[in-house]
């Protein structure tokens, strides 16, 4: 749909015979179905059964063969008798196989999905992916994965299309070809290859010196029996939660999408006060400090970019609240996330792409030097070089005594940061500290 | 391109139709603003109401998707269609007028679209959108006279008029010129008429 | 977050939440009409009275939720009659003695019955919405809308994609004050705090489009997966809400 964004199509595609962004939608729409990576934004009904029936209805279906289909489509995506259900209250996982759902009921041939895992819990990803396995195996429908993640694409393909920084092609082949023949020029673009062989794929240095799994250096943040319900939200999110964070230490946050790892992190950094129990932040309330004294201590990264920012342009974005010194070296800032003033100081920080975006919000991180970092899923989206360079960066911190909280779905980053993982439960009431 | 587009102004009539991007930003604006107008209505006006008929100072809170949201997607009905929603969410929400609100949602957001409607929807400089805030607050002034101050001394309306008629003019009029300056500094209003 | 109340699934399979939408909406605007035309407090105290029983019998509304739902309409009600008491002209009459005084303000009886009288019809409107909005389905009321009032239904459904999104929206506000805190800007309110809600707005509103068109939204006639039909109940409703309407400004008519 180029025209309805603002964007012009060059060349030509075509779908199942009809030309994409030339012929009616609903005709595309008929071929093609699509799901994006942000599972909420793109329900459009209250109801999980309204919700599948949405396009069939669209596509002018009859009463009686949207009865018969919504079910069949909620089966095959592992949603059944999830009919009256909201779809506001599902988990991550749920509404993203709902979209996928509502995507396939109009049995379209060909089915895009766009970084689907990308928010979802690991446990929603493996069901998502025996879902695609076993659509698979049917092979009734052409399914178009984009995505970053070599581990869930390289078993499901049978054709690998990969692109450069460009949006050039680089190479097209089956996974087995691609490894074979194009490992070195993959991995030398930043495209992401299945774990066994991201070792050759020049691997940064192995994890910092301190010991995983014991406090190092002084004591920084003191979680104490936090507690937490959301006003008018019934049962608490979490209970009891101790945490103990030292100079350099640093603390994973996992477990299922709505378990409360944001929530945790916020609360740590004093953007909300507990229900129950007590933060301390070198000895103080961090909900207490005034914003300036809060900001010199804590960098925290919002888990959506776009949440953050607080200014018209990229240097505004950069220079906001620092001081006079600090505004001396946000060039330099800008430079080393691979954000040059020159190029995009006037630009405004929605218009950069995703993986801009996120190095755009550590800026604040970067220039001031908290002691406290807390990181809201870093990673997600990144491809290996952006990964690379956030990796690299959050050890640099981390071997001058900061301290970082990263809440994740991604054990690759834990373990990269040689991080202890804390485990929050989602559902039940503790939580268990491995 | 851009040359040749800046020589020659415009003569076709604004494409009418509407794209879904259209309805959908056009009724998010709605929605959001229902949530305003659910503030303003049960908390903040209450709470302005020591100031008398000066209160109206701050009545045009609820003239502004009527004029924002035309401004952005430059569609017939846009400004009814948001400010409609508006008052909607508003009654869904609760709303201590009710369906009330409603109606005068739909005498706000006409008089707003006639001012555009008189322009095919094609002039949209600051004076065309004063007129069309203006409007709208006559509109609501004459509503909330016959409604809900059938009693109050005629005096006092027209401070009400005027009061209503500056918070028009600096809030709606200009309020929404600035707003869309910045979305579109911003760039989320790429692909939407300039 | 924000209180936009819905009604719960007990409340939507009482009769009164399986009736007709549209038909409640027809019968909520007839009262309100009726209300005002009238300036005697009888006629609005009965069918508030009446709507908020109608809406705990037949509705199966919660009380506490109609209490909730009720409470800051009652203040601003309040506010309403006493202002417009404070600014009847009555009160400037000197043929009318002041029942009280401050000053050169005063508070004369006729001024005080009419703030009075419309202290309740303002209540009485309010408990009317609450009780249409605690006991009807946003979806179904749309789906009525469309398929029995006949709105467009390009833009019913749109609309209704976007009121989903409001817990969303009370989110990106949140998120968009803890960030200027975190960077140590005044977080109470600041305009760029607006800019940044509206572009979160439309850029959510951005994607629904795209997915909806993706799904063939608005591309052709569109078909219905639930219908909306009229019923016994909608007739019965209608009538004997009308009656009770009728009654009601009789004795308004009377005093
Ligand atoms: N503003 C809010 N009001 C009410 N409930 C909320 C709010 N924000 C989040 N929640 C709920 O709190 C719970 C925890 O949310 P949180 O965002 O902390 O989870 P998370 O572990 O970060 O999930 P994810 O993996 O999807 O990022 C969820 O059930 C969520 O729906
Ligand atoms: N609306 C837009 N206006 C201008 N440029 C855009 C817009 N959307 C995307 N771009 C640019 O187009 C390029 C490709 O964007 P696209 O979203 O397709 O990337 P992607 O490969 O999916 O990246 P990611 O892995 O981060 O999702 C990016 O450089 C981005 O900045
Ligand atoms: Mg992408
Ligand atoms: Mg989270």
């Amino acid at each position: 749909m180029p025209a309805a964004i603002g964007g012009r199509l060059d060349g030509e595609l075509l779908v199942g015979g009809c030309q994409a962004g030339r012929d009616p939608q609903a005709q595309v729409a008929r071929r093609v179905g699509i799901v994006f990576q942000d599972p909420e934004s793109q329900l459009v009904m209250e109801r999980v059964d309204d919700e599948v029936a949405f396009g069939l209805e669209s596509l002018g279906w009859s009463a009686g063969e949207m009865q018969a289909r919504v079910p069949v489509a909620l089966t095959d995506l592992g949603l059944a008798g999830f009919g009256r259900r909201r779809t506001a209250r599902l988990s991550g996982g749920e509404q993203q196989r709902l979209a996928i759902a509502g995507a396939l009921a109009a049995a379209p041939g060909i089915l895009v999905l766009d970084e689907p895992t990308a928010n979802l819990d690991p446990a929603g990803t493996r069901e998502l992916a025996a879902r695609l396995a076993a659509m698979r195996a049917v092979r009734s429908t052409t399914i178009v994965l984009v995505e970053h993640r070599a581990d869930l694409v390289w078993p499901l393909a049978d054709l690998i299309l990969a692109l450069g920084a460009d949006g050039r092609p680089i190479a097209l082949g089956t996974p087995a070809e691609m490894l074979e023949r194009y490992a070195a020029r993959l991995a030398g673009s930043g495209v992401w290859l299945p774990d066994s062989f991201v070792g050759r794929a020049g691997d940064p240095a192995p994890p910092d010196p301190r010991e995983p799994g014991r406090v190092a250096g002084a004591p920084l943040l003191e979680v104490r029996g936090v507690g937490f319900a959301w006003v008018g939200g019934g049962q608490p999110i979490f209970r009891a939660v101790d945490l103990d964070l030292g100079e350099g230490d640093r603390v994973a946050l996992l477990g299922p999408n709505g378990s409360g790892k944001s929530t945790l992190g916020r609360i740590a950094s004093g953007l909300l006060r507990p229900t129950t129990g007590s933060v301390r932040l070198a000895g103080n309330d961090p909900a207490r400090l005034p914003a300036r004294e809060l900001a010199r201590r804590v960098g925290y990264v919002f888990q959506d970019p776009e949440r953050q920012f607080v200014a018209a342009t990229v240097r505004a974005e950069m220079e906001a609240g620092l001081d006079a010194a600090g505004r001396a070296g946000v060039a330099e800032v800008a430079a080393s996330l691979g954000l040059p003033l020159e190029a995009f100081g006037e630009r405004s920080p929605y218009t950069l792409s995703g993986g801009e975006q996120r190095r755009l919000s550590l800026a604040p991180a970067l220039a001031r030097r908290p002691s406290l970092l807390v990181l809201d899923e870093p990673t997600y989206g990144q491809d290996r070089h952006g990964y690379d360079r956030l990796v690299d960066f959050f050890r640099a911190r981390l071997g001058s005594g900061t301290a970082i909280l990263v809440a994740t779905h991604d054990p690759r980053l834990v373990a990269d940061l040689g991080a202890r993982p804390f485990e929050l439960d989602g559902a039940s009431s503790g939580v268990v500290a491995a | 391109m851009m040359t040749t587009s800046e020589r020659a102004p415009a003569v076709t009539l604004a494409d009418p139709r509407w794209r879904t991007r259209d309805i959908l930003v056009t009724a998010v604006l709605g929605v959001a603003f229902g949530v305003v107008f659910w503030f303003w209505n049960n908390l903040a006006w209450s709470f302005l109401a020591p100031l008398g008929p000066f209160q109206n100072l701050f009545y045009a809170v609820w003239l502004i998707p009527a004029v924002l949201a035309p401004l952005i997607v430059r569609k017939p009905g846009a400004a009814l269609f948001a400010e409609l929603l508006a008052a909607a969410v508003s009654v869904i929400a609760g709303s201590p007028w009710s369906l009330d609100v409603l109606l005068s949602g739909f005498v706000q957001g006409a008089a707003a679209e006639l001012v555009f409607a008189f322009t095919l929807y094609r002039a949209w400089s600051l004076p065309v959108l004063a007129i069309a805030a203006l409007a709208s607050a006559a509109a609501a002034w004459v509503h909330d006279w016959v409604i809900y101050y059938p009693t109050v001394a005629v005096e006092t309306q027209l401070l009400v008029g005027a009061a209503m008629g500056v918070s028009a003019l600096l809030i709606v009029g200009v309020g929404s010129l600035v707003l869309v300056r910045a979305l579109r500094g911003a760039g989320v209003l790429e692909g939407f008429p300039r | 977050m924000i209180a936009v109340r819905a009604a719960d699934d007990r409340a939507l399979a009482s009769p009164l939440g399986r009736t007709s939408p549209v038909a409640k909406l027809v019968l909520v605007g007839a009262w309100v009409a009726g209300l005002a035309l009238t300036t005697d407090p009888r006629p609005p105290l009965v069918l508030g009275a009446v709507g908020l029983a109608g809406a705990v019998v037949l509705g199966r509304v919660r009380p506490a939720s109609l209490v909730a739902g009720l409470a800051p309409l009652v203040f601003a009600a309040l506010t309403v009659g006493f202002f417009n008491a404070l600014l009847n002209p009555a009160n400037a009459n000197p043929a009318f003695a002041a029942v009280t005084s401050l000053g050169p303000i005063r508070l004369t009886a006729p001024a005080i019955s009419a703030g009075v009288a419309l202290s309740c019809r303002v209540g009485a409107v309010a408990a009317l919405g609450i009780a249409f909005g605690l006991t009807t389905d946003t979806t179904r009321l749309v789906d009525a809308l469309v398929q029995q009032a006949h709105m467009p239904e390009r833009f019913a459904y749109g609309a209704l994609a976007a009121f989903q999104a409001i817990p969303r929206l009370a989110e990106d506000l949140v998120a968009l004050r803890e960030a200027r805190r975190i960077r140590g800007l005044r977080a109470s309110w600041h305009p760029r705090i607006l800019v940044g809600l509206l572009v979160l707005a439309i850029r959510r509103a951005d994607r629904l489009a795209v997915a909806m068109d993706a799904r063939g939204f608005g591309s052709g006639q569109r078909t219905r997966f639930r219908s909306v039909e009229w019923s016994l109940a909608d007739g019965v409703l209608l009538g004997v809400g009308l009656a009770v309407l009728v009654a009601a400004m009789a004795l308004g008519r009377g005093a």
